[in-house]
């Protein structure tokens, strides 16, 4: 029996099988059509469909042997100058054969790179345009360039709706025969946000203990997948406990490799859940909202996070008195 | 039981010292003159930088030739006395069962004109009607008052040895001590060392003793050893500095990489702020030098870095406007340092685990060590079908699998099913 991971067996093959991200959808197809496309930047948060995407382009402009066309690397696996130099160049200098006069290569979590191999980049994308388009991926485009930032059309994914999530995780469930009840799928969205990667991926978890796929058997999935919980961290925050709440962050970042903007949703959540005076709830909305906008500036997630949980702390502290 | 390294593995012959040939065979054809009578240098001086292998050298030379070495520093010369013993054993070619004598005068940098009744004019008074070979070391032999000692010596200069020939001593070491090290943490204790090779073999042995392997994940954090001390009193300054100036002065006292002091700052500021508001403050501050930090890398516009300092430094000292000083926390050292020097044989095999999902899954070995791993890991302790069947998809070898499934029972259930089917 051949067994692999769903998030691979359901991902789209073509741009009209891609789950949402309309107008992004939309302008992909039209750089199929004009058989042509610019260099660009996909940015956005994790399991929103970046790569997928770029995936899709290449096998829409090329047809079902786009692998030769195509080259994906990872800054975050190769980063450093001397990639750039070697691996990209070497791809990026030769000419393709074909109706459509150059490749496409993709470089996954470029927002991964060191400023000096960007600038290196940037060079290489301007002398081998001809030949070549770059995509680059990355969960801030803030944290790529500016230089390079200009020469690249911006497309910005965003999470994915509940209904699309919920549509495409039926799907998957129909074809697996599993069963998934309804709040199964509400605790999936609940731990998952809009991560579409994740929630494939905690359905598949989930499914694999042989029992319907309910909210209980999600969170003890997620819960041994992914120990800390944002709920938790905020109430050890609001009961004083700084440093322990930190930890409990970091568990979450280093160890577990969950995406801030994923973190910043779910306490934005919270904030309204808390039992807090009325006015705080604002003033911590603010202080989220806040470091919402400087992640997607390129700022730290962890020394960004750790700032609001001290304001917990504050808000945890007034509450007392 | 414990034995100093630098002991226990000193070197036997002069073959088996560090680097400096030239000087070692100066030594022995100098000894060897002796053979044809008194030589007009009755005296070696060598000198050289500590730890390079000055006073091992004459020491393997005598052991060489078979000679008797008696051997005296600078706390010997103190007395009348002891000199008067030194000129009686200088003033005989050989020893008292008939072999030849050696005579040693180390750390001659300790003698200090004034105190010592002997002094500097003293041994170069033996010295000149010495009978027999001796040798004086000391770190500098220019300094004027050995001026006229220097005359009546043949002088020899010991050299740092490069950090290659370091490296190639600490790896035989190694290997007598049952010990696999990785070249690069050898060669980081080797050029941080700077040709002291005594200090050298101190760090090896406080980093390797009783291991089986050496990392360079263990000894990377040596670089920071030394400056601890320097860091914990920047960090004071900066928790408890009243003035912005004294606070931004800091970061000139500590001589470290600002990402690296960034970290510690970090770390630390919040068990220095007890105050809700005072932590608020600092967290924020921190919070504002980052994110001059992330326009620095965007923009390439290194002035910029004043702001992170002002923050990093005067932004945290300022936090602090409610509560006193919380007396003495014991500072820590920054977990994400820690973080990126965990054991690196547990990362090189998840590395490895994580280059088999991205085969696969078109993400980074990293991400997906972190995001689909542990996933995978679910399914492996609760459906050995489905592992198996993933096993083969992936390609994971037998280690890796252990590895993933964390447990023997998890572990022998998949390979029955990867045998049946």
């Amino acid at each position: 029996m051949s067994f692999e991971m769903w998030v691979e067996k359901y991902r789209p093959k073509t741009l009209t099988e891609m789950v949402d991200q309309k107008e992004i959808v939309e302008r992909l197809e039209s750089f199929v059509k004009a058989r042509n496309t610019p260099h660009c930047i996909f940015a956005g948060p994790p399991g929103t469909g970046k790569t997928t995407a770029a995936l899709c382009l290449a096998h829409d402009l090329y047809g079902e042997g786009y692998r030769e066309h195509l080259m994906e690397l990872n800054a975050s696996d190769e980063r450093g100058i001397k990639m750039v130099r070697e691996t990209v160049k070497t791809f990026a200098r030769a000419r393709s054969i074909g109706e459509v006069p150059f490749k496409i290569l993709i470089l996954d979590e470029a927002d991964n790179m060191t400023s000096d191999a960007q600038q290196a980049l940037r060079r290489t994308m301007e002398r081998y345009t001809e030949t070549c388009r770059f995509i680059l991926i990355a969960n801030y485009s803030g944290k790529i360039i500016e230089p390079i930032q200009s020469r690249c059309a911006p497309f910005r994914f965003t999470y994915l709706p509940r209904e699309e999530q919920d549509r495409f995780l039926l799907r998957i469930a129909k074809n697996e025969k599993v069963q998934v009840g309804r709040d199964g799928l509400d605790a999936i969205f609940e731990v998952c946000g809009g991560d579409l990667r994740r929630a494939v991926n905690s359905l598949q978890a989930a499914a694999s203990l042989g029992k319907p796929v309910t909210a209980d058997v999600v969170y003890s999935v997620v819960g041994r997948a992914n120990p800390a919980d944002v709920r938790e961290m905020v109430k050890t925050a609001l009961g004083g406990d700084f440093s322990k709440a930190r930890d409990m962050l970091r568990e979450m970042i280093l160890k577990y490799g969950v995406a801030g903007s994923d973190i910043i949703q779910q306490i934005h959540g919270e904030v309204f859940r808390l039992d807090v005076p009325e006015q705080w709830k604002v003033r911590l909305a603010d202080a989220v909202g806040e470091v919402d906008f400087r992640l997607v500036e390129g700022a730290d997630e962890e020394v960004q996070l750790s700032a609001l949980l001290a304001r917990l702390v504050e808000a945890g502290a007034k509450i007392k008195e | 039981m414990f034995a100093a390294w630098t002991v226990k593995h000193k070197p036997r012959a002069l073959v088996e010292v560090v680097g400096n040939r030239e000087a070692k065979e100066a030594l022995v054809s100098w000894v060897r003159s002796w053979d044809a009578g008194v030589p007009k240098k009755r005296a070696v001086f060598v000198y050289g930088p500590p730890g390079v292998g000055k006073t091992v050298s004459v020491e393997c030379l005598a052991r060489d030739l078979g000679m008797e070495l008696v051997e005296k520093n600078a706390s010997d010369y103190r007395t009348e006395d002891a000199v008067r013993r030194f000129a009686g054993l200088a003033s005989q070619y050989g020893s008292l069962f008939g072999g030849r004598r050696l005579i040693l005068l180390d750390e001659l940098d300790g003698i200090t004109g004034a105190e010592d009744r002997g002094g500097v004019a003293a041994i170069t008074d033996i010295i000149k009607i010495a009978q027999c070979p001796v040798v004086l070391v000391a770190n500098d032999v220019w300094d004027p008052r050995f001026a006229v000692l220097r005359s009546y010596c043949l002088v020899v200069e010991f050299k740092k040895p490069p950090a290659g020939e370091v490296v190639r001593h600490l790896k035989r070491i190694c290997e007598k001590e049952g010990i696999a090290a990785e070249e690069e943490a050898l060669k980081f204790i080797a050029t941080r060392s700077e040709g002291d090779v005594r200090s050298a073999v101190n760090d090896l042995q406080a980093l390797a003793a009783g291991k089986s392997r050496l990392t360079y994940a263990d000894v990377s954090w040596l670089a920071f050893r030394d400056r601890k001390e320097v860091i914990f009193s920047v960090l004071r300054l900066i928790f408890y500095s009243k003035s912005c100036d004294a606070a931004k002065r800091a970061v000139d006292m500590a001589d470290i990489d600002l990402d690296m002091l960034f970290q510690w700052v970090y770390e630390n500021a919040p068990a220095h702020l007890k105050e809700p508001e005072d932590l608020v403050r600092g967290m924020e501050a921190l919070a504002k030098a980052d994110i001059y930090r992330g326009r620095i890398a965007r923009t390439q516009d290194w002035k910029l870095t004043r702001y992170v300092v002002d923050f990093m430094t005067a932004g945290v000292a300022m936090a602090r406007q409610k509560g006193g000083s919380v007396g003495w926390v014991p500072f820590k050292f920054p977990e994400k340092i820690k973080m990126l020097s965990r054991s690196r044989a547990e990362r090189a095999l998840e590395h490895e685990i994580g280059l088999r999902i991205k085969r696969r899954m078109h993400m980074s070995a990293n991400r997906a060590v972190k995001e689909v791993l542990p996933y995978v890991r679910v399914i492996f302790q609760s459906n050995p079908e489905w592992a198996a069947g993933l096993v083969r998809w992936f390609d994971f070898n037998e280690e890796m699998v252990e590895h993933i499934a964390q447990g023997k029972k998890y572990t022998k259930q998949i390979q029955k099913h990867l045998q049946t089917e």
